[in-house]
């Protein structure tokens, strides 16, 4: 079922990093003979289907599967050994069509996509999730809405039905009844699969937007949006091959810079490749995109040296993986830059990115790090309990860095000043000063100067604390001479 | 004067009282049957088994008991044939379960039950399939069905060649089963270990003790 031949793993994936030499930049055409679909029940489903359901059969017909022949049954046919399958209508068939079923034919899609941090969306916060999921939340919360992003870990019940707690669901990180990790559907909206419609920013809109990753809202406020929103029509959607510079030139999408073909850089499927940063976390690191012999992939934190081919590293889901290669965040800025030089000139980007990355440095720096540390001599000296959010400075500590400190963050890096500011490291600044520090100083009591004055003294970014006495007008306040 | 011997000699008084007794003890077992058929087709007889009660709980809960219009369906409605004939034989292959009621395991335990349901489901839908769905047909005649939805008639027209209703329209009445085509009876066993609390294997040690 390769590709072709000499077809292996993130093939593209490796040729980016390493040499950016000149690829076909366009979406993987599906290569399989066409002998391989087309089921002869297919025909019994859409017939039925017209009548129940008729939506979804008449959305099959105006997509490219049914314009090439595949039908209901070459994507939901099942083995009668599979988990979830179901006798429906005298055929074997399963409701869920998982990444694997998708990637029978879409290989190369498939293959970029595991491993990503999309596909790992569950894995990555499974152990963490209960404690504001299950204690701050309770479980009909979860259905409702961490799975609903990250995807359900999907329970097949013994008596074949799929349980209702974690179906249904299109998270991107879902973990299927076959194993395999995620849901197409979660950007491509079955059963019409719409090119077009998963290039939309509106793809991404129902998991990236809101407080803590607000990036619908960044890019509307930006100018990549502004221009968007004025061009849309000259955005060529429907086209076949959609190579930016090329194929469009009006505006980005999300798609654009973070998965689309480029003059030279091929598309992809793994949405994080070319990221370089870490920005949903206390504190953003630059990180390494590590490549295992088994395909798999896993972000690691570029603190230390990379790990070497060979080397065995635990993964997010608990198993071992050999390292096979490593992208570094300098491969990774590389291949984002790509994108950005389709529009701008090379120096513009550059200084782009200094402005970017001195932002996240900051936060690093000013909050993130700091904040950190107070927490970290908090649960030392046992002043917080080893539980999560029993305590109202928890609450402070997480909205600092997962909300206001996220979107602070993403609107630097994608053009937002408002959200960069007022609605991010704004309110981080406000949190910190106003809210986190005498929380943890009344915490602290007779430990104050070793668990909090220490750490601010050690952060330059905090000395203009020393100096009361500075008089200035922004409050609407100030004296003028002579009064 | 007497009637010819040839004629007569047959029709004797003993023959005479036989023949009457004959018919009458022929009507009077016809309706036993009826009678017999039709009490054993109450919901109340078959629920006389404390087993049956466990199907029972949840044939509650569903149209087949509660319909708007009043129309209730009893356990002989859909599990016994029409015509006294079939009704009755239905009712001597039924003895089956009697025995198994008294001699086979303990279906009045809720985990034996559950257990053993699968094989119970699937020889009813059997039953079903090889009758045409007849019980079926005795309140549900398919060209009258409209149902709710835009094109329920329309599915029940052009849809059904070769189905028979029973093929579609399973796990109506009674708990959720899967088709014998897809049923795991290991994934079946841990469920019901989860639902009544027991070890896993458990269920794999009472299914093996019978």
């Amino acid at each position: 079922m390769s590709i072709k031949p000499l077809s292996v793993p993130f093939r593209s994936l490796v040729l980016v990093l390493i040499s950016f030499a000149a690829l076909p930049s366009v979406a993987e055409k599906v290569k399989l003979d066409p002998g391989n679909w087309g089921h002869e029940a297919g025909s019994d489903c859409v017939s039925c289907h017209a009548k129940a359901s008729s939506g979804l059969a008449q959305q099959w017909r105006d997509s490219a599967h049914a314009a090439a022949g595949v039908n209901c049954m070459d994507c939901h046919q099942a083995a009668r050994s599979d988990i979830d399958a179901i006798e429906h209508e005298g055929q074997v068939i399963a409701t869920i069509v998982s990444p694997k079923d998708c990637g029978r034919c879409h290989v190369k899609e498939l293959e970029e996509h595991q491993g990503s941090v999309h596909a790992e969306a569950y894995s990555i916060i499974e152990k963490r999730l209960p404690a504001l999921a299950d204690n701050v939340g309770g479980s009909p919360m979860r259905a409702a809405s961490c799975d609903q992003c990250h995807g359900s870990q999907v329970n097949v019940r013994g008596d074949g039905t799929l349980d209702p707690a974690t179906w249904p669901n299109s998270g991107i990180g879902r973990i299927n009844p076959d194993g395999s990790k995620g849901s197409c559907s979660s950007c491509h909206g079955r059963h019409r699969f719409s090119k077009a419609q998963a290039r939309e920013p509106d793809a991404c809109v129902r998991c990236h937007s809101g407080p803590d990753s607000p990036d619908k809202e960044i890019f509307e406020a930006s100018k990549h949006g502004m221009v968007y929103a004025a061009h849309r029509d000259e955005m060529n959607l429907d086209a076949g091959e959609w190579v930016a510079g090329r194929d469009y030139t009006a505006a980005p999408t999300c798609v654009t810079c973070h998965m689309g073909a480029a003059g030279k850089l091929p598309s992809t499927h793994d949405v994080g490749l070319r990221n370089a940063w870490s920005l949903n976390t206390p504190v953003s690191k630059r990180q390494f995109l590590v490549i295992f012999e088994d395909g798999h992939k896993m972000e690691l934190a570029a603190d230390e040296a990379a790990p070497r081919r060979g080397t065995e590293l635990r993964r997010a889901d608990g198993t071992l993986g050999t390292v096979k290669t490593v992208a570094t965040p300098e491969r990774r800025r590389q291949a984002m830059t790509l994108v950005c030089l389709e529009c701008h000139g090379k120096g513009f980007t550059e200084s782009f990115m200094k402005q970017f990355d001195s932002v996240v440095e900051l936060y690093n720096s000013k909050f993130g790090e700091p904040a950190r540390a107070i927490m970290a001599g908090l649960y030392d000296r046992g002043l917080l309990t080893p539980t999560p959010f029993d305590e109202p400075i928890e609450f402070m500590y997480w909205e600092l860095w997962h909300d206001e400190g996220a979107r602070g963050r993403h609107g630097a890096s994608m053009m937002s000043p408002n959200h960069a500011w007022w609605e991010g490291m704004y309110l981080v600044g406000r949190n910190f000063y106003s809210a986190f520090l005498p929380g943890a100083r009344a915490l602290a009591k007779e430990h104050t100067g070793t668990l909090v004055d220490a750490v601010l003294r050690g952060s330059e970014h905090h000395r203009w604390l020393d100096q009361p006495d500075q008089t200035s007008a922004i409050l609407g306040l100030g004296r003028r001479e002579g009064d | 004067m007497t009637a010819p011997r040839t004629s007569s000699g047959f029709i004797t008084r003993p023959v005479l009282i036989a023949l009457a007794v004959g018919s009458l003890g022929g009507v009077l077992f016809m309706a036993f049957l009826i009678e017999f058929d039709h009490y054993a087709s109450q919901n109340s007889f078959c629920t006389t088994c404390h087993s049956m009660s466990y199907a029972d709980e949840r044939y509650r809960q569903t149209v087949h008991y509660n319909s708007a219009s009043g129309v209730r369906a009893s356990c002989g409605d859909c599990h016994v044939s029409e015509g006294i004939f079939a009704a009755t034989w239905d009712h001597v292959r039924g003895g089956k379960d009697l025995f198994k009621q008294l001699f086979g395991p303990d279906y009045d335990d809720p985990v034996i039950n559950a257990l053993h349901l699968p094989e119970a489901a699937f020889a009813a839908r059997r039953w079903f399939r090889d009758r045409d769905s007849v019980t079926c047909r005795r309140c549900h005649l398919q060209d009258a069905i409209q149902g709710t939805r835009a094109d329920t008639a329309a599915i029940h027209r052009e849809e059904t060649e070769g189905k028979s209703c029973i093929d579609c329209h399973y796990n109506l009445v009674h708990r959720t089963v899967p088709d014998k085509s897809t049923f795991k009876r290991e994934a079946w066993n841990r469920m019901v270990e989860e639902q009544f609390g027991l070890d896993p294997g458990a269920a794999d040690r009472l299914l093996g003790g019978h």
